[in-house]
C-alpha cells in the first residue's frame, strides 16, 4: 500500500470517529440539559460551552452572552470552522476518494452518501429544531460505515490501518469528552448539595459514549465519579473504553508490522508500553489527579500517531 | 598532439527556508567523442546524497541528485579530468567543390535526416520580417559563407552580460544587439538553418588561459553540418572554429536541451546560487 | 410523419433530414429495435421521469462526479445518462471493431516509422511538416525502441454514423483517452433501472475491459522481469477524469499512485509503500508528455517524476501509451489515415475518413471554390476550432470573402464535406420525453504485440442541446449504454 494513501486512510477512520463523537456529544448534552435536575446543568450557556471546550474551541470571555443558533451553526454545519462536523465529514470524505481504488465500491458509496447528507442538511432546519435528527442521523451512517468497514474490507494492511485510525481517535474524542464532563462537574457542584463525586455530569457522559446501559448493568449502581471513569478508562470490555481503544490499536498495529520484538523506535513498542501503563493502573491512583491524567492520555495518544506517521507514512 | 585538461566546477545553493524535497540534475561531463577521451569525473555533495548517473532523452551523460533529508544549504563540486587531442578546424580540402554539396542539402531524404537541426525552435527563431543584412552568398562556397556568418554574427552582437537570460529569444537580442554566448550561437544556428545548413547548439567548456571571450560559466558554440565533409564547430563570440579551447559537453536543438543545471526545489521563499568554473590544461 | 403507436413515442418528433438510428426513412421501427421499443412502450412516461431521478441519484451516491468549479464553490456533477441504449447489430460491429483495429495498427507502424527510418515522410506520402511542425513530436524519442514495439497500447476511436448510413472516423485519440469507465457504469445503471430488457437480446459483456487491459500491460513488461508491477498514474483527484483512473485501479487490482508516490533511483522507478519502496515496473500513465517528467520536459510540472524518462529510455520501466504518440493524433495526421493505412498494411481502409480536399492542389481547390456552400473550411494550422467556417451556414458576402482567402493562401487551407451525426431517441429532462439527439461513438482499442481487443460496447454520447452537434461532456453532453448483439 501507498504511504500517502495509508495515511488518507487512517484520516479517514478518524475523521468518521470524530464527526460521530461530537454528534453524540452535541445530542447528549443539549437533549439530557433540557431535564437535568440541578439549575446549572440546565442552564443554556453551561450546556453550549460545554460543547465548546469538548471541540477545544472553549469560550473564554466568561460574562459574553452565547447565541444558541450560532453555537450550533458553528459546530455542526459551519464549514470555516475546521472543527466542525460539517468540515470533519468533509475530510473524511476527500481522504476516502484518494483512497477509493483501495477500499470497497460498498464502503466508498456509503461515505458518500454520509458526505451529502451533512453537506445538503438545511441550515435553517438544524439550527431550529433539526439538531435531534441530525446528530442521530449521524450516528446511525458512522455505525453503518462501521459495518461496511468491517464487512466489505479484507482485513488486511487496509483495514488495518482505518482501524488503527478509528480506535486512536475513539479514545482521543473519549478522553475528551470525559475531560470536558470533568469540568463540567467540577463546575455544577454545590447547587442542591450535589457533590462532585456523585453529580449528574457522569451520566450524561456515560450517555454521550453510548455505555451508560452497560455501565448500569456492570455496577448495578448509579455511576459515580470512580466508577464512571473506570469503566470508560480501564475496562477493556466496554467498548469505548481507552483500555479496548489501545488494545485494538496493539492488536492492528501487528498486521502491519508482526514482528515479534519491537525495536525501541517502532509504533508496536509505543503502543504497548502505553497500554502496559493502563493494563496495571488502579482507579484511585487516577483520581488523584485526574487533570493530569487527562493531559497524560492525550499526550501519549499524540504521540502514537507521530509514530504511526513516522513509521508508515513517510518514505 | 595532445592536452591534459583538469576541470573544477563548483556551485553553492542557500536557500531561506528549509528545502524538504529536491531534485538537481547536472549536464556538465565532458563528453567522449574523437578528441576528447579518458574523461574521470569525481562528483560530491555537501549533504552526501546519493549521485546517480544517468542519461538524459538525448543521450547525454547526467548526474542527478536527489537529497532524503531537508537542508538550507547543498554544495555541489565536480572535478573532471581527460584528454583532449589538438584539433584542426581545417582539416578538410577546402577546394571542395560545393555542387554536391549544394544539391544535397536540396533533397527530402536529407532535410529528413536533419529535421532536428533544421527547424525553428522557439529560441532559434528569426522573428517574421527581420532584416538582418547578412545573406548566404551563392558564389561562395558553404563554408566560405559559414565563416562569414560567423564573422557577422561576432560583429553584430556585442558581448555584454547581464542583458539577456538563458530564454531569451532572438527578436530581443536583434533589438539590443547585446548578449552573452547562447545568444551569438542561437542567432549562428538561425541563419545557418535559414540557409538550409543543419545547425546544433553545443554547450561546454572553454579554455579561457589564451585569452578567449566566454562567461565564467559554460560557453556554447555552433556546430554545423556540411555535407561531404561533417560537423563542423563555429564560435561566433570569438569569430573562431571551435578547437583545442573546445570542451565539449552536449548539444542539441537550443539551450533548451542543453541546460547546464536543471533543479526541481520544493520550497518557499528566496536562494541565492554561486557559481565556479575553473578550466585548466597542459601540453602532453 | 409515421404514426408511432406506442405511448411513450407519441410526442416523438422526427427530421426527415436526420438519420434516425431506431426508425428507418419511412418512419417504420427497425427490426433489431423492435423488441426493445415494445417493453419500453409497457411503461409510462412517469415511470422513466421516475426511473431517470433514481439512476441519476445512483452516479451520484456512487461518486462517479466530475468537478466544476464554480465562483466560489466547487460543485459535483453527474455525466448525464441516458435511459434508452444504443443497439449496434453483429454486422455493423464487425466494421467498427475491424476498422478500429486497423487503424491503431496502422498509426503504430507509422509511429515506429516516424522514430526510426522516417520511410513514410522519405515516401513523400506525408509531408514533412507534419512532424517539424507538431508540438507532439518527441526527438527524445528518435531511435527508442518501445517494449513489444507498442506505442499506443489504448486507442479510442471517435466515429459517427453520416446520413448516408455509413461509419466515418472523426478522430483518432492516442495519448490518454478517457470514457472507459462510463461505459461500464452505464450498463449496470442501466441494468439496474430496467433489467427486464436484458432478457430478450443477446448483449456482449463490457466487463472484461479490466482484465485485458491489465495482460496488455503484463505483456509490455521490461526485459528481465518476471511478473511486473503495474500501476496506474493520475494526475489527482482533482482532475476530472479521476473515478476513471481509480476505477481501472481498482478493478485490475493495481496501486493508483500519483507523481509524488514515484521516485527513480539508478534509473529504476519505486513506489513510497508503507513497508519502503518497491519497484515499478509498467506505467499505465493518464498524465500527458509533458507533464510525465519534469527535468525532461515541463519543468513546472508537478505531477510527474523527476528521472521517469531516463529510466523509461534505459528499458527499466515502460509507460503505456509510449511519449510522444501525441504526434499521430494530429488533426494533420488524420487527413492521411487513408494513405498511411495503404501504406503500411496494405490494406484499404475499412473505416470512411471524413474525405479531405487539400486547396494546396490545383484540382481539388477548383473542387472547393465550387462546393463552399457544401463544405466546412478548417485553416491547417489554427487548433481548437479557430477559423473554421460552415459553408451553410454563410451569407454570399461571406462565401466570397472566403473563396478570396483561400485564393491567395490555398495552402493554409483543408476542407471537408459538412458531416450529419446520426440521431437517437433521448429521455429530455425539461421536457419529460423522448426527442431526437445527435449521437457519436468512442470505441476502446487495446493493442499489444500479439494481441488486438476493442472493448464490444463504447461509449455512445450524446449531445443534450437540441440540434447541437458537439458531443462532448465539457459541452453538457451525456452517454448512452450501448449493446453489441451476439450473431
Amino acid at each position: 500500500m501507498l504511504a500517502r494513501v495509508a495515511n488518507n486512510l487512517f484520516w479517514m477512520g478518524r475523521y468518521i470517529e470524530r464527526s460521530e463523537h461530537i454528534a453524540r456529544y452535541l445530542n447528549v448534552n443539549y437533549f439530557s440539559s433540557l431535564d437535568a435536575p440541578n439549575v446549572k446543568s440546565q442552564d443554556r450557556q453551561f450546556v453550549l460551552r460545554s460543547m465548546l471546550f469538548m471541540l477545544g474551541d472553549p469560550e473564554k470571555d466568561d460574562a459574553k452572552i452565547l447565541k444558541e443558533e450560532d453555537v450550533l451553526f458553528s459546530i455542526g454545519l459551519d464549514t470555516n470552522n475546521p472543527f466542525s462536523i460539517i468540515s470533519t465529514v468533509k475530510l473524511a470524505r476527500e481522504n476516502a476518494n484518494s483512497a477509493r481504488d483501495l477500499i470497497s465500491t460498498e464502503l466508498y458509496e456509503a461515505i458518500n452518501k454520509f458526505y451529502h447528507f451533512v453537506l445538503n442538511y438545511p441550515k435553517g432546519v438544524f439550527v431550529k429544531n433539526g439538531l435531534h435528527d441530525f446528530t442521530s442521523n449521524i450516528a446511525e451512517m458512522t455505525a453503518i460505515l462501521r459495518g461496511k468497514i468491517r464487512g466489505t474490507l479484507l482485513h488486511d494492511s487496509v483495514y488495518a490501518i482505518i482501524m488503527m485510525g478509528i480506535n486512536i481517535e475513539r479514545a482521543t474524542q473519549i478522553t475528551r469528552m470525559i475531560n470536558s464532563k470533568y469540568n463540567d462537574a467540577l463546575l455544577s457542584q454545590g447547587s442542591h448539595g450535589d457533590k462532585f463525586s456523585k453529580s449528574f455530569e457522569w451520566t450524561t457522559l456515560l450517555k454521550c459514549a453510548e455505555s451508560y446501559d452497560m455501565m448500569r448493568r456492570f455496577y448495578k449502581k448509579t455511576p459515580t465519579s470512580i466508577s464512571t471513569l473506570e469503566f470508560l478508562i480501564l475496562n477493556p470490555n466496554c467498548p469505548r473504553s481507552v483500555m479496548n481503544s489501545l488494545n485494538q490499536v496493539n492488536e492492528h498495529v501487528r498486521i502491519l508490522n508482526p514482528e515479534k520484538r519491537y525495536n525501541k523506535e517502532s509504533t508496536g513498542f509505543l503502543i504497548g508500553r502505553v497500554r502496559a501503563e493502563y493494563e496495571f493502573k488502579y482507579i484511585e491512583e487516577i483520581e488523584v489527579d485526574i487533570k493530569a491524567f487527562i493531559e497524560n492520555i492525550l499526550d501519549s495518544l499524540v504521540k502514537i500517531s507521530d509514530k504511526v506517521d513516522e513509521e508508515f507514512f513517510n518514505y | 598532439m595532445s592536452n591534459e585538461y583538469k576541470i573544477t566546477y563548483k556551485t553553492e545553493n542557500t536557500y531561506d527556508n528549509w528545502v524538504n524535497n529536491a531534485y538537481w540534475q547536472f549536464l556538465i561531463i565532458p563528453m567522449e567523442n574523437d578528441t576528447q577521451h579518458d574523461v574521470n569525473v569525481e562528483f560530491s555533495n555537501s549533504l552526501f546524497a546519493d549521485n546517480d548517473y544517468s542519461i538524459n532523452g538525448f543521450g547525454f551523460k547526467t548526474i542527478r541528485v536527489h537529497p532524503k533529508i531537508k537542508f538550507k544549504q547543498i554544495n555541489f563540486e565536480a572535478q573532471f579530468s581527460f584528454i583532449k587531442d589538438d584539433i584542426d578546424p581545417f582539416d578538410f580540402p577546402l577546394d571542395l567543390d560545393d555542387t554536391l554539396a549544394n544539391e544535397r542539402i536540396k533533397e527530402l531524404d536529407f532535410k529528413i535526416d536533419f529535421e532536428s537541426f533544421l527547424k525553428r525552435t522557439p529560441l532559434t527563431s528569426l522573428p517574421e520580417g527581420t532584416s538582418t543584412n547578412f545573406e548566404f552568398n551563392s558564389a561562395n562556397s558553404i563554408f566560405e559563407n559559414l565563416q562569414n556568418l560567423n564573422d557577422w554574427t561576432f560583429n553584430y552582437i556585442q558581448f555584454k552580460a547581464g542583458v539577456t537570460q538563458v530564454d531569451t529569444e532572438l527578436k530581443d537580442v536583434i533589438a539590443s544587439r547585446q548578449g552573452v554566448c547562447q545568444d551569438f550561437t542561437h542567432l549562428f544556428c538561425a541563419m545557418s538553418r535559414k540557409n538550409g545548413i543543419p545547425a546544433r547548439y553545443v554547450s561546454g567548456y572553454l579554455n579561457q588561459e589564451h585569452g578567449l571571450i566566454g562567461d565564467s560559466q559554460m560557453h556554447a558554440w555552433a556546430e554545423v553540418y556540411i555535407p561531404l565533409v561533417g560537423w563542423k564547430g563555429f564560435d561566433p563570440t570569438n569569430n573562431i572554429m571551435a578547437n583545442t579551447n573546445h570542451i565539449k559537453v552536449c548539444h542539441g536543438k537550443d539551450y533548451k536541451d542543453c541546460a547546464p543545471l536543471k533543479g526541481i526545489i520544493y520550497s518557499q521563499g528566496q536562494n541565492k546560487t554561486k557559481y565556479s568554473v575553473k578550466v585548466q590544461s597542459q601540453q602532453q | 410523419m409515421a404514426n408511432i403507436e406506442n405511448q411513450i413515442f407519441s410526442s416523438y418528433q422526427k427530421n426527415p433530414e436526420l438519420y434516425d438510428e431506431i426508425f428507418d426513412s419511412e418512419g417504420k421501427i427497425k427490426e433489431v429495435y423492435q423488441k426493445l421499443f415494445d417493453i419500453y412502450g409497457e411503461h409510462s412516461i412517469s415511470d422513466y421521469v421516475n426511473l431517470n431521478s433514481k439512476a441519476k441519484a445512483s452516479f451520484f451516491n456512487q461518486g462517479i462526479t466530475f468537478q466544476v468549479y464554480g465562483d466560489n464553490d466547487v460543485q459535483e456533477k453527474i455525466f448525464p445518462f441516458d435511459l434508452f441504449p444504443r443497439i449496434i447489430d453483429p454486422d455493423e460491429w464487425d466494421i467498427i471493431e475491424r476498422g478500429s483495429i486497423q487503424r491503431s495498427k496502422a498509426l503504430n507502424l507509422f509511429l515506429w516509422d516516424i522514430y526510426h527510418d522516417k520511410k513514410i515522410l522519405k515516401d513523400k506520402i506525408v509531408p514533412i511538416d507534419l512532424i517539424t511542425s507538431s508540438a507532439n513530436y518527441l526527438d527524445q524519442m528518435n531511435g527508442v525502441n518501445p517494449p513489444g514495439g507498442i506505442y499506443n497500447h489504448i486507442s479510442g476511436t471517435d466515429v459517427i454514423k453520416h446520413k448516408d448510413g455509413k461509419y466515418y472516423v472523426l478522430e483518432d485519440n492516442i495519448r490518454c483517452p478517457s470514457g472507459v469507465s462510463y461505459v461500464i457504469c452505464n450498463r449496470t445503471a442501466l441494468k439496474k433501472a430496467l433489467f427486464g430488457v436484458f432478457n430478450h437480446y443477446q448483449t456482449h459483456t463490457v466487463t472484461n475491459y479490466a482484465e485485458n487491459l491489465l495482460e496488455l500491460l503484463e505483456s509490455v513488461k521490461p526485459k528481465g522481469v518476471d511478473v511486473p508491477n503495474v500501476v496506474v498514474i493520475t494526475p489527482g483527484m482533482f482532475n476530472s477524469a479521476f473515478y476513471e483512473h481509480s476505477y481501472l485501479a481498482k478493478t485490475m487490482g493495481v496501486e493508483l499512485v500519483e507523481g509524488r508516490d514515484l521516485f527513480v533511483e539508478n534509473d529504476f522507478v519505486y513506489m513510497k509503500t508503507i513497508k519502503g519502496p518497491e519497484k515499478v515496473d509498467v506505467i499505465y500513465r493518464r498524465i500527458d508528455d509533458q507533464f510525465i517528467d519534469p527535468l525532461e520536459f515541463r519543468p513546472d510540472s508537478a505531477l510527474g517524476v523527476p528521472g521517469l524518462f531516463a529510466a523509461y529510455k534505459k528499458g527499466n520501466v515502460t509507460l503505456a501509451n509510449a511519449p510522444g504518440t501525441g504526434v499521430a493524433d494530429d488533426k494533420a495526421v488524420y487527413t492521411y489515415m487513408p494513405q498511411i493505412i495503404k501504406y503500411y498494411l496494405n490494406e484499404e481502409p475499412i473505416l470512411n475518413n471524413v474525405h479531405t480536399y487539400h486547396c494546396s492542389r490545383p484540382d481539388e481547390l477548383k473542387y472547393v471554390l465550387e462546393h463552399i456552400h457544401e463544405l466546412v473550411i478548417k485553416p491547417v494550422d489554427e487548433a481548437g476550432g479557430y477559423g473554421i467556417s460552415i459553408g451553410n451556414t454563410l451569407t454570399k458576402e461571406e462565401i466570397e470573402k472566403v473563396k478570396l482567402e483561400i485564393k491567395e493562401s490555398p495552402r493554409k487551407y483543408v476542407a471537408q464535406p459538412i458531416m450529419s451525426l446520426s440521431v437517437h431517441p433521448t429521455y429530455i429532462d425539461e421536457t419529460e420525453s423522448f426527442e431526437q439527439r445527435h449521437v457519436d461513438l468512442r470505441t476502446f482499442t487495446i493493442l499489444g504485440k500479439d494481441k488486438e481487443f476493442v472493448l464490444k460496447g463504447g461509449l455512445t454520447r450524446v449531445a443534450l442541446k437540441r440540434g447541437n452537434l458537439i458531443v462532448n461532456s465539457s459541452q453538457g453532453g451525456g452517454s448512452k449504454d450501448t449493446w453489441v448483439l451476439k450473431k
